[in-house]
């Protein structure tokens, strides 16, 4: 089989803000130290840039400043400032607000945006460089010379359902670079790749994750003023569930409405879509959203894992920035100018390497250096032990962020974390009461949506004859886990990929809808016994997001 | 005098002319019917449609009538329309005549009217009704200015079997003048498109099956619903999913689009996906066990049922038409 191959000097696997933020430092490098003009190249799974990218979203201007400090010249395209900031305790039917804000989750000065729009504009101003942005390109695999990165291949296209060469088949293309920089998200498939090759995560703590799920809605303009943001806890969530709601409203009565679930919760049977529902039917939530509409739904999951989480992000040829390398403080829920930070700081890294001629780990360690120097650490180090501490439940988990606060982050021992997969609870082990986010809710299609109909505003499409992308080698489907867990896929999963059918013996058998996917890796990350893996599906499928 | 123009391919008539002569007759309303038959070597369409109570079949040829172009079409019929100056040049609404109509309507600076579903009143005074933004609106058009005037007609709305037939018209051969410097298309030999082998858009009628159907097994019941209704078959996705019929089948936003004007759902639930792709049927009909499912939202006529039970029935009572 003919293979094509190119050759580039830093290729960047991943055009969200961290990849883009690299790009984009790489040619302020050019200009300002001039020689030999290097050659970079950006892939991107999705279609068009930013349509598989979802947020809050709430950005801390910080980096941006520093990265284009011209940006409202630039049109840097927000929604709105914030002006004003809650938190709310919800119980099932009243809410209590938090006397003070607290410090983290104090937004004056942020602005509320749509990443998509973010994302959209900054590969703008990548591609006004002259940088190459190959759009709706998976990097499939990773090329390797030893313990070294030498690059990545693309994905096959035109493969049928069951492997067989389509007429279209176009065979994947080889990226051979002198630095390639990972920036393919929060469990990226290369990135979880290199973890276990490279034994990058080796004496650090576990990652650890959460799901977010967002839908967009349009309500009468006047009922709530753009610039409000509120994050709730509590109801639906049990004590022994970490995570919350949030509304962040921008003009003309559109409404940010999301929650976030730790991926590290012990009931089989919990479901977060369902949580997400029950959230909605909260009074006050129904108040808001009465006589809306909703326009846009998507999941993702992110990094929470914090700074004692974070893997070795250098090896030889490679570095791992942005969500990849869980760079998200999960205290105060913001993570894009943190990857915006360490895709410039991986840049500078990378211009230098190959100036110098040296891009082994040696070299490239710098980065972790620049890294320890650079307000990432500064964030991230005081709150390394607060998503862990949410581990012993809510009130355990708030008292430790505020001590956190206080002591600047001084602790006498690091908590010890575990990986959100094995903190599931078999059912027979699961205390059997069943509290609200257990019962089935009701769908309206109204204000709450069941995940089929959720994921058709996802704008999620695929091309349905290709193999599936979730591999599932397994047969544990058909024996144990419908007795051992109740097959939490069908619950976890927030865009129903995943269906049990019954043989005719009674047989319980998996059947993958891998078109409905929206490509939030949640499956990869809790599925209680790891026999799942997401690899991308043929480049440019997926969701499309759009103000998001 | 009514001008229609009828399509064949290969010596062989495409049906939409036999609508288009159905509405021609109701149009008439006295006025005499001419049919013209272009090619190469039209064969014996000719006196197919000779039989179709008409008071004339042209029959004009000329080698570059073969194969089909737009300029060649344009100029054989500019030619023939001038000399024998109809009131209403009349043609189904095919591929072909969409690619050549507005041409030659532009040629001869004479008005349009396309797509058009009825036909009200005869004559100089008939009024035509189309549909306008994907159906949302109807429209009714007259046609102003000298004659000729050209129309044409949507396929499946008028019925080919309606043709009053008569007794055999006479046969006119003409050459008519082409010049093939003036040519600008040179058509390669047909390709098979890659292999959507059934086109569902065009469809009049869909049986479609879902989940309800349960298994394999059970296709061949639906299949023989869709036979005697002279429908095609389709399917959601799981159904296509599953391999149990081919995915060129598939409804939805990851299948086809369609609007026929009658689809029968078999127990299909009625996800947003699915309706998206056959929302714009004109008559919709569900059958489904569950009532609370949400294609009865859409439908025209709904039945909460066992399609096991009910689609038998259909079929006995379809073949008593018969």
């Amino acid at each position: 089989m003919t293979r094509e191959s190119l050759d580039v000097d830093v290729l960047i696997v991943g055009g969200g803000p961290a990849g883009l933020s690299a790009a984009l430092r790489l040619a302020q490098l050019q200009k300002e130290k001039g020689g030999e003009r290097l050659s970079i190249a950006v892939l991107e799974k999705a279609r068009e840039a930013g349509a598989h990218i979802l947020s809050g979203a709430i950005l801390d201007l910080s980096t941006l400043r520093d990265l284009i400090p011209d940006y409202a010249d630039k049109g840097a395209p927000f929604a709105a400032e914030v002006h004003h900031d809650a938190v709310y305790f919800f119980t099932q039917t009243s809410k209590l607000s938090f006397p003070i804000i607290p410090p983290p989750l104090r937004n004056h000065g942020n602005a509320i945006i749509s990443l998509n729009a973010l994302v959209r504009w900054l590969s703008a101003q990548v591609e006004a460089e002259g940088i190459d942005l190959f759009s709706g390109f998976a990097a499939q695999d990773i090329l390797m010379d030893g313990s070294r990165v030498i690059g990545v291949r693309t994905g096959d296209r035109g493969i049928g359902k069951r492997g067989e060469q389509k007429p279209n088949f176009e065979a994947g293309v080889d990226i051979r670079a002198k630095v390639t920089i990972f920036c393919d998200g929060v469990r990226g498939n290369l990135t979880k790749e290199l973890l276990r090759r490279l034994q990058l995560g080796k004496d650090r703590a576990p990652e650890v994750f959460a799901l977010g799920i967002k839908e967009l809605w349009d309500v009468p303009a006047d009922r709530m003023a753009a610039g409000t943001v509120f994050h709730t806890m509590g109801y639906p969530l049990r004590q022994e569930e970490f995570g919350g709601g949030f509304v962040y409203a921008m003009p003309e009565g559109r409404l940010s409405v999301g929650f976030v679930v730790g991926l590290d919760y012990k009931d089989p049977l919990f479901d977060p879509h369902m949580a997400f529902n029950r959230f909605k039917q909260h009074p006050f939530m129904q108040t808001l959203l009465e006589g809306g509409q909703m326009v846009r739904y998507g999941a993702k999951a992110l990094p929470e894992g914090g700074w004692n989480a974070v893997p070795q992000p250098y090896m030889d040829g490679g570095l791992i920035a942005g969500d990849a390398g869980g760079f998200v403080n999960a205290l105060r829920l913001k993570g894009i100018h943190l990857a915006m930070r360490t895709g410039m700081l991986a840049a500078e890294t990378a211009f230098d390497a190959i100036r110098a001629g040296d891009t082994s780990a040696s070299s490239l360690k710098r980065y972790q250096d620049r890294i320890d120097a650079s307000p990432v650490r500064a964030e991230l180090y005081p709150v390394r032990n607060v998503h862990q501490a949410f581990s012993y439940g809510l009130f355990a988990g708030m008292a430790f962020a505020g001590v956190s606060l206080f002591t600047r982050g001084w602790w006498v021992k690091d908590l010890q974390a575990h990986p959100g997969h094995e903190r599931m609870e078999k059912l027979q082990s699961h205390p059997t009461s069943i509290p609200p986010p257990r019962n089935a809710t009701t769908i309206d299609r109204r204000l709450t949506f069941d995940k089929v109909t959720n994921v058709h505003f996802s704008g999620t499409a695929h091309d349905e004859d290709q193999p599936p992308h979730l591999q599932v080698h397994t047969e544990v489907c058909s024996s144990i886990c419908g007795d051992e867990y109740g097959h939490p896929c069908l619950r976890f999963c927030p865009a129903n990929v995943y269906e049990i059918v019954h043989e005719a013996d009674g047989t319980p058998r998996l059947q993958i809808n891998a078109s409905n996917c929206v490509h939030c890796k949640t499956c990869d990350i809790i599925d209680p016994y790891q026999v799942i893996t997401w690899v991308p599906p043929e480049g440019g499928g997926g969701p499309q997001y759009n103000g998001m | 005098m009514i001008l229609v123009i009828a399509e064949q391919r290969d010596g062989r008539l495409n049906r939409a002319t036999w609508e288009t002569l159905a509405a021609a007759q109701m149009l008439a309303g006295g006025m005499p019917i001419t049919i013209v038959v272009l090619g190469a070597a039209p064969g014996n369409v000719a006196q197919e449609l000779a039989a179709a109570g008409v008071g004339e079949v042209l029959v004009a040829t000329n080698r570059a009538l073969d194969p089909y172009t737009p300029d060649a079409y344009v100029m054989a019929l500019g030619g023939l329309i001038r000399s024998v100056l109809p009131t209403y040049v009349l043609l189904p609404h095919t591929y072909q005549a969409r690619d050549f109509a507005p041409m030659l309507a532009a040629r001869l600076n004479k008005p349009l009217v396309t797509d058009v579903t009825a036909v009200t009143g005869t004559g100089t005074g008939a009024t035509f009704t189309r549909l306008m933004f994907q159906g949302k609106l109807v429209a009714q058009v007259r046609p102003t200015g000298e004659p000729p005037w050209f129309v044409t007609f949507q396929i499946g709305a008028f019925r080919a079997d309606a043709v009053r037939k008569g007794p055999a018209a006479s046969i006119t051969k003409t050459d008519v003048t082409i010049d093939p410097t003036l040519i600008r298309q040179k058509p390669e030999p047909p390709v098979q498109a890659v292999k959507q082998a059934v086109d569902l858009s065009q469809a009049e009628r869909i049986v479609a099956v879902g989940r309800g159907i349960k298994s394999e097994e059970n296709i061949p019941i639906a299949k023989k619903l869709a036979e005697a209704m002279g429908a095609e078959l389709a399917a959601s996705r799981p159904i296509c999913d599953n391999g149990w019929l081919p995915m060129e089948r598939q409804v939805g936003s990851s299948g086809q689009t369609v609007a026929p004007k009658l689809y029968v759902a078999l127990g299909i639930s009625g996800a947003i996906q699915h309706l998206v792709g056959m929302k714009g049927a004109r008559t919709i009909v569900a059958i489904n066990k569950d009532a609370e499912a949400p294609i009865f939202e859409v439908a025209d006529y709904g039945i909460v049922g066992d399609l096991f039970e009910i689609v038998p029935a259909m079929i006995v009572e379809l073949e008593k038409e018969k």
